[in-house]
């Protein structure tokens, strides 16, 4: 449904003539994040610079029930920044200032646009960082993160992006402006941060966060170990975190993500590897000192082919260089994949190593893996030309059915990417009804007339949850007083 | 719908077994009921919403003077017999247990393997997890590991209307859906019945080594906590006490006194404790002490409220640890004999104050004045646990900001809207 001449002319009258995007062409710049999958253009782009600009725009879309939809830098993988039903995209990126630094009670307050390595860039030089670490860290803006609640490849020691965050400020569905914790971290009352963290846009807009910031550690040590099988891989990671260590990182690559990145960087992993570990630790020095020579030869002891451990800074960088570049070597092999996200208990890791072989070879279709394997949260690959139909609906069979395994084996349809537009049919593997019921019944507090990020996180329903019923268990008989 | 006291009991007999229910008031349906299993629970809920009774979860009851007298107690749920632990999974650090299972009895499963949930709120060994979680209990291991909200993965509980609900995941990592063990951390009970929690555990350090630091005054603790927050040393506890925490410990009597313990392997313990011990005395600690492993024995000890005492939690901030303690010292002026002791964890900045046996009204005037203080900047004050009439002069919990409350209210009457479960304990008697 285009917007009205009216309804535009308020939103201008908001934000200004050079912050609305109405044409055609700049519209189509924002019909898509990083899931290139699910397109849907916005009917109108407005982006704000101040928290009222913001809540001024929900208050305009709710009184004419306009869909709203947030957007940081697009970076998501899960089509969460994609207009599914247009309206209105609120693209934050002007609002991206650094509001306080404060280390003596160490924590920041930002505005969301803000991206997130330049926060850990301003407090670097006095020895403070922000842990969490996506991968997009250097492009991907922390309201992104803060919807999303990502992860990156240090959250099995530092955890995930909730684990971080005191205080947001927020524009809900209702148009109220509201402050929630804060940097005192013990407040009488339900934990509203907590529960607003990782709602995908769907509880409102955040127009501020306040985050926790940390000491950087005092030393650093990365190694590199390659195994002749995934199992036997897997088997160190376990019984790396039964030695009592909890690594910063602990990520594995499988024998076609190894080719790939040896074919491109010349990261120069051994050619003969099917699995290569990469284990990163830090604290205390004498701590790391001692851990990296225990998990040095735990790998050795379980028949690692090789164990590096890098001596400086420009080592450390090199047996990191391959990990890094892994979704772009992807290219030598298909056109394009499509990325999971599922996680599996790490014990499991073995057994579902096996699994997704089966699947790859039921389907016909290359799977390239590279995930942290610390805290089981797979990334497979699932290549495909996307040229020929035939191909892309086995990989689509493929990917569900790899869904299906995690969760068979106690697992999670996705670790840190976020559900979005992508994952909200998986829900129901996860959830039942009635877990999905309370979800729905969740999401009204804050957005009542659920015109924030429609069809996001949640499955799509026929009316508003209520296929969604709860199961109310029978009174036995005789309890009918 | 009117209803007999006895058919309800008879009824509640009939879900749970005759020897799990008992009336403890004849004349009104006060009851207490205690199921044997995440169905029964289900089970007795739904029988209580039929009937349209008030709802009091217990687990060992240990903090059923937390917060304000209830409105309305029909039907106790008492969880101690859901004592199971239903599957311990060490190589994935993760345990899923009933709510009703005991600290102590986790601990001695978890220790086979080398391993520990990270929860540390004094004197707790009998205290339940079901109970720990609705409280968001926590001690001085949070300065490391951080609280409940930060291992809590999966939970299940029984909403208002009986329905039996799960939240989150099994694994250490999951952003599946709203997180909905965050809205149950501390929610006291009000929005559902715990039955079932799954835990992220962490490996027992090796080693583990403490020293005891005293200073001259407040202002020299937050100058060395300062210096010790902006380094890279990483204790697992780092707690400042008052003068009358430092004596009771075995300490000075005057003073303020810094606990930092470390926790890691030997070689790294040894490292650190030697760094901290040279830090304090370059900055002039009046002394400087490796102290034994049961000083946080004595230091658990500080919070017994046997005797009638009064416990408030302080959120405050690690740049605020001089103005709280001075905050505390000129409320307590008027306490006289009864007396105060304070301490707390200096990375986050939250404090423990126990005032012992007064006259309600004095205690009530106590919690105002800390409080007007440290709300000044933002500080919280809360009552952990008190007598009834405490917690009848004073608001235990004290204020939430109006828009927050709002969105509080609106999650309270959108999951109990006929407010039966625990109704009017909760922040602004929700």
């Amino acid at each position: 449904m285009p917007l009205s001449s009216k309804f535009v002319d308020e939103l201008r009258a908001i934000v200004g003539s050079d912050g609305l995007v109405t044409s055609v062409e700049g519209r189509l710049v924002y019909e898509c994040d990083m899931h290139t999958f699910y397109k849907g253009a916005p009917d109108v782009v407005a982006l704000p610079g101040t928290a009222a600009q913001v809540q001024s725009i929900v208050k305009l879309c709710r009184r004419d029930a306009i869909p709203v939809v947030p957007r940081g830098s697009g970076t998501g993988l899960i089509g969460g920044a994609m207009a599914a039903r247009g309206g209105v995209m609120v693209g934050l990126n002007r609002m991206d200032a650094i509001v306080e630094i404060d280390i003596a009670n160490r924590c920041a307050t930002v505005q969301p646009g803000l991206i997130n390595l330049w926060l850990t860039n301003a407090v670097r030089e006095r020895g403070w960082f922000f842990a969490p670490d996506p991968s997009s860290q250097m492009v991907s803006s922390i309201g992104g993160n803060v919807a999303t609640n990502a992860g990156g490849p240090h959250c099995l020691k530092y955890g995930i992006t909730t684990n971080h965050v005191l205080g947001l400020e927020l524009v809900t569905g209702t148009g109220d402006l509201v402050r929630l914790g804060g940097a005192v971290s013990d407040r009488p009352g339900y934990d509203l941060v907590g529960t607003a963290v990782g709602n995908e846009g769907t509880f409102g807009l955040v127009t501020a966060v306040t985050v926790r910031l940390l000491h950087a550690p005092e030393a650093v040590k990365t190694a590199l170990a390659s195994f002749s099988s995934m199992e036997t891989a897997a088997e160190a990671v376990s019984a790396i975190i039964a030695a009592g260590m909890l690594p910063a990182a602990l990520e594995m690559l499988d024998e076609v993500m190894i080719g790939a990145i040896n074919a491109g960087s010349g990261a120069g992993y051994p050619d003969k590897a099917a699995a290569v570990l990469l284990i990163e630790l830090d604290g205390p020095a004498a701590e790391v000192e001692v851990e990296a020579e225990r998990a040095a030869a735990i790998c050795r002891e379980r028949g690692a082919l090789e164990v590096r451990v890098a001596r400086d800074d420009a080592e450390r960088a090199l047996l990191w260089k391959g990990r890094k570049e892994a979704a772009g070597a992807v290219g030598r092999l298909a056109p394009t994949y499509l990325l999971q996200d599922a996680v599996v208990p790490r014990s499991k890791l073995p057994l579902m190593m096996r699994q997704m072989g089966e699947i790859a070879l039921r389907h016909g279709i290359l799977l390239a893996n590279v995930f942290h394997a610390g805290d089981g949260n797979l990334h497979p690959l699932i290549c495909y030309d996307d040229r020929d139909p035939d191909q892309l609906a086995r990989a689509k069979r493929a990917n569900e059915e790899l869904l299906v395994a995690a969760i068979a084996l106690g697992g999670s349809v996705t670790g840190e990417h976020g559900v979005g537009f992508d994952k909200a049919k998986n829900l129901p593997l996860q959830y039942a009804p009635s877990d999905l019921n309370f979800m729905y019944r969740l999401r009204g507090v804050f957005d009542p007339d659920r015109l924030m990020n429609p069809d996001k996180l949640l499955p799509s329903h026929p009316a508003c949850g209520e296929s969604f019923r709860p199961e109310r268990p029978a009174l036995p008989a005789g309890t009918w007083v | 719908m009117a209803v007999s006291t006895r058919a309800l009991v008879d009824g509640f007999r009939t879900i749970v077994g005759a020897s799990h229910a008992r009336a403890v008031d004849g004349v009104e349906p006060q009851i207490v009921v205690t199921p044997g299993s995440t169905g029964e629970t289900a089970t007795a809920v739904a029988l209580a919403a039929a009937e349209k009774l008030a709802i009091v979860p217990r687990g060992s009851g240990s903090t059923l003077d937390q917060g304000f007298p209830p409105a309305r107690v029909d039907v106790v749920i008492d969880l101690s017999r859901l004592d199971r632990i239903v599957e311990y999974n060490p190589d994935d650090l993760t345990v899923t247990v009933e709510a009703g299972v005991t600290v102590s009895s986790l601990a001695a499963t978890l220790d086979r393997s080398a391993q520990f949930l990270p929860i540390d709120p004094p004197l707790a060994a009998t205290r339940t997890l079901g109970g720990l979680v609705a409280t968001n209990a926590s001690g001085p291991l949070r300065a490391r590991y951080g609280t409940l909200r930060d291992l809590l993965l999966g939970v299940r509980f029984v909403q208002a209307d009986g329905v039996s609900t799960w939240g989150g995941s099994k694994v250490v990592k999951s952003v599946t859906g709203y997180d909905v063990p965050k809205l149950m951390v501390g929610s006291l009970g009000t929005l559902g019945v715990l039955t079932e929690l799954t835990l992220r555990l962490h490996a027992r350090p090796e080693a583990e080594r403490t020293v005891l630091i005293v200073t001259a005054d407040a202002a020299a603790a937050q100058q060395l906590v300062a210096c010790l927050l902006d380094s890279s040393l990483q204790p697992n506890r780092l707690e400042v006490l008052d003068a009358a925490a430092l004596a009771a410990v075995g300490g000075a009597a005057t003073g303020v006194g810094i606990a930092v313990s470390f926790g890691s392997v030997e070689a790294a313990v040894v490292a650190q404790e030697a760094e901290v011990i040279g830090l304090a005395r370059t900055r002039g600690a009046a002394s400087v002490t490796s102290v034994a492993r049961a000083f946080w024995a004595a230091y658990e000890r500080l919070w017994r409220r046997d005797d009638g005492a009064t416990l408030l939690t302080v959120g405050a901030l690690p740049a605020r640890l001089a103005d709280t303690l001075d905050a505390v010292a000129r409320a307590g002026a008027s306490l006289r004999d009864s007396g105060f002791t304070t301490a707390g964890c200096a990375v986050v900045g939250s404090f423990r104050v126990r005032v012992g046996r007064a006259p309600a009204p004095t205690v009530a005037g106590f919690i105002e004045r800390l409080r007007a203080a440290v709300g000044a900047w933002g500080g919280s004050v809360m009552v952990q646990g008190a007598p009834r009439e405490v917690r009848a002069a004073v608001d235990p919990w004290g204020p939430v900001p109006p828009d927050t409350l709002a969105i509080m209210r609106s999650i309270k009457a959108t999951f109990d809207p006929d407010r039966r479960l625990n109704p009017g304990r909760f922040v602004a008697g929700l």
